[in-house]
């Protein structure tokens, strides 16, 4: 049990990239859109069984021919002499169903793609995720970093659109990056490497709904592209922001006037004086009720569809 | 082997032995319970393992059913003249692939060289009906030895995995054979148990394993519970009237399946 390597790839001085599931979709989809566009190869994965359950059965005939798992695999691809890694989860493994990565599972299997980069010469490690803030959805997603050290941290901050954390003017000093985004770098910290999470913003609210989060993963892809330096075309991403802003915005359209006006504040976030912590405690507050009533009204409507003719 | 995830009482004396697997709790019609518990009283079986449940297992706090508190367990009974290793287990809520491959531990140390899974499949039959039994095999050979048998009959099927095909799949990586039986349970009786269920299997593995089974208490049994569901079809017009139309080969559209289902659920 373990990982399989299905190519030996022997790589000095590489730098791995990582995402799973999680808030939004924004690291996911960000990553797997880099790993897509740069045309990188998978050379090796995880064997799922420690650490997920089967998904699927598939039996044709009276036999079984296979189950399917999570898969949790390994890409290659060089970029202008650049070798770059590529590590991508279907699920995070976690015990009693959450989806955010715990437990001694979820700490082996750290250590499992940690280790793969290490033979491979890894110097730096970049995961990327959701960083839930008081961003208006009109405005632009800034991405966050979180990193290993204070050069790291300076480096970042040269790129366009690239805050640290403690810069971004909510009192955020200190917190924890949650699931294997956060424990990774944990990993690769312990063992010498250097490390950074890069988070879209996505607004408080919208991070309790199920719904993807294209905005922010095209502001994460913008950040990977200037720090790796290379051109990647994100553009794609806009036609899948305009149909979730149709649905963000019926939502919006149906907030109660003072919460709208006190959301809507949140757009002179960029300018000096953010929006204080009890205000967005209001806000988170009021705009749970107004998500509960909605979805209330919603099942009820649902019950009536279900009553015999 | 890790033995500390077993409380052995003694390794039995089988050669070449078939492992029964029922699982109890989730089970369609409680097919595999209902086979084993037979089993197991007239094969004579001697409890011989346990398998330690704590890794295995939620113990957040203790579920009841019927006002009765239920506990995990997975337990191995061997009989020695039949050749047989009986399993009757609850589902595992985690670690399931390491869960597999202790029961299969088991087996191998008991020299256990075929498989078969006992399930309930949910099916549009009549409980009149006479009962099929889909079969999934992990192994070609297996599925050529056991091809005469007419009751039996090749599944296709996709969708999420039962504990029974997990264990299927560990079991082919190990090199043993075996097959997942799952007899037809009309839908309406999916959540009791299903006599004629029980009895269709029995049936076969009787046959198959040369145990000359007494099964006509069964037979009773199923004569009894068809009687009582007659009794209810006189008495209401609704469940004559849905049942009647599965009998003569109809199907019900999915309210008049729910509505059947609640009201035997709630009637009989």
């Amino acid at each position: 049990m373990g990982v399989v390597i299905r190519r030996e790839l022997h790589l000095e001085n590489s730098e791995l990239i990582c995402s799973w599931p999680g808030i939004g979709s924004i690291g996911l989809v960000a990553v797997d859109a880099l790993r897509s566009r740069l045309r990188a190869r998978m050379f090796g994965e995880i064997e799922p069984w420690e650490f997920f359950e089967p998904t699927k059965v598939v039996a044709r005939e009276g036999m079984l021919e296979k189950l399917v798992f999570p898969r949790s695999r390994f890409y290659h691809s060089v970029v202008e002499d650049r070798d770059l890694i590529f590590f991508v989860g279907e699920e995070q493994p976690s015990l009693g169903g959450k989806l955010y990565a715990r437990g001694q599972q979820a700490y082996r299997m750290a250590n499992m793609v940690v280790d793969v980069a290490l033979a491979n010469g890894c110097r730096r490690v970049y995961t990327s995720g959701a960083c839930v803030s008081l961003v208006h959805h009109e405005m632009k997603p800034r991405v966050v970093a979180v990193v290993s050290s204070d050069e790291l941290g300076a480096e970042m901050k040269k790129h366009h659109n690239v805050f640290l954390m403690s810069d971004i003017g909510e009192g955020r000093d200190e917190g924890v990056i949650t699931g294997l985004n956060g424990l990774l770098l944990s990993v690769a910290r312990k063992k010498g490497l250097e490390a950074a999470c890069l988070m879209g913003e996505i607004p408080d609210w919208l991070s309790r709904t199920p719904f993807p989060y294209p905005k922010a993963s095209k502001s994460v892809l913008e950040a990977f592209s200037s720090i790796l330096g290379i051109e990647i075309d994100s553009s794609f991403l806009d036609s899948q922001s305009e149909e979730i802003d149709k649905v963000v915005n019926s939502i919006y359209e149906k907030f109660p006037r003072d919460v709208r006006e006190m959301y809507d504040s949140r757009k002179s976030l960029a300018q000096p004086g953010p929006i204080s912590r009890e205000e967005a405690e209001w806000m988170k507050e009021h705009i749970d009720e107004f998500l509960k009533s909605l979805a209330e009204k919603q099942d009820g409507e649902n019950d009536d569809d279900d009553r015999p003719v | 082997m890790m033995t500390d995830r077993f409380d052995i009482y003694r390794v039995p004396r089988l050669q070449e032995a078939a492992l029964l697997v029922g699982w109890q709790g989730r089970d369609i019609g409680e097919i595999g319970p209902g086979v084993i518990d037979f089993l197991v009283e007239k094969l004579g079986g001697e409890e011989v393992a346990e398998v330690n449940p704590e890794p295995f297992f939620s113990f957040d706090g203790a579920s009841f059913i019927d006002d009765i508190i239920q506990v995990p367990e997975s337990k191995f009974w061997a009989c020695e003249e039949s050749n047989l290793l009986l399993l009757k287990s609850d589902e595992p809520s985690h670690a399931q692939y390491d869960f597999l491959n202790c029961i299969l531990d088991f087996a191998d140390k008991c020299q256990v060289a075929e498989l078969y899974t006992l399930n309930g499949a949910p099916s549009l039959v009549a409980h009149t009906s006479s009962r099929r039994i889909l079969t999934l095999f992990n192994d070609a050979q297996f599925r050529e030895k056991l091809g005469a048998f007419e009751e039996l009959e090749e599944m296709t099927w996709e969708g999420p995995p039962a504990a029974s095909s997990y264990l299927l799949w560990v079991a082919r990586r190990r090199g043993l054979p075996g097959v997942s039986l799952w007899p037809e349970v009309p839908f309406y009786l999916a959540v009791r148990s299903d006599p004629a269920g029980v009895l269709a299997t029995l049936s076969f593995l009787d046959i198959l394993f040369g145990l000359e089974l007494q099964i006509e208490e069964l037979h009773e049994q199923v004569e009894e519970f068809n009687a009582r569901i007659d009794r209810l079809r006189q008495k209401n017009r609704d469940i004559d009237e849905a049942i009647d139309k599965l009998e003569k080969g109809f199907t019900l559209d999915e309210k008049e399946q729910v509505k059947l289902t609640r009201d035997i659920y709630e009637l009989l």
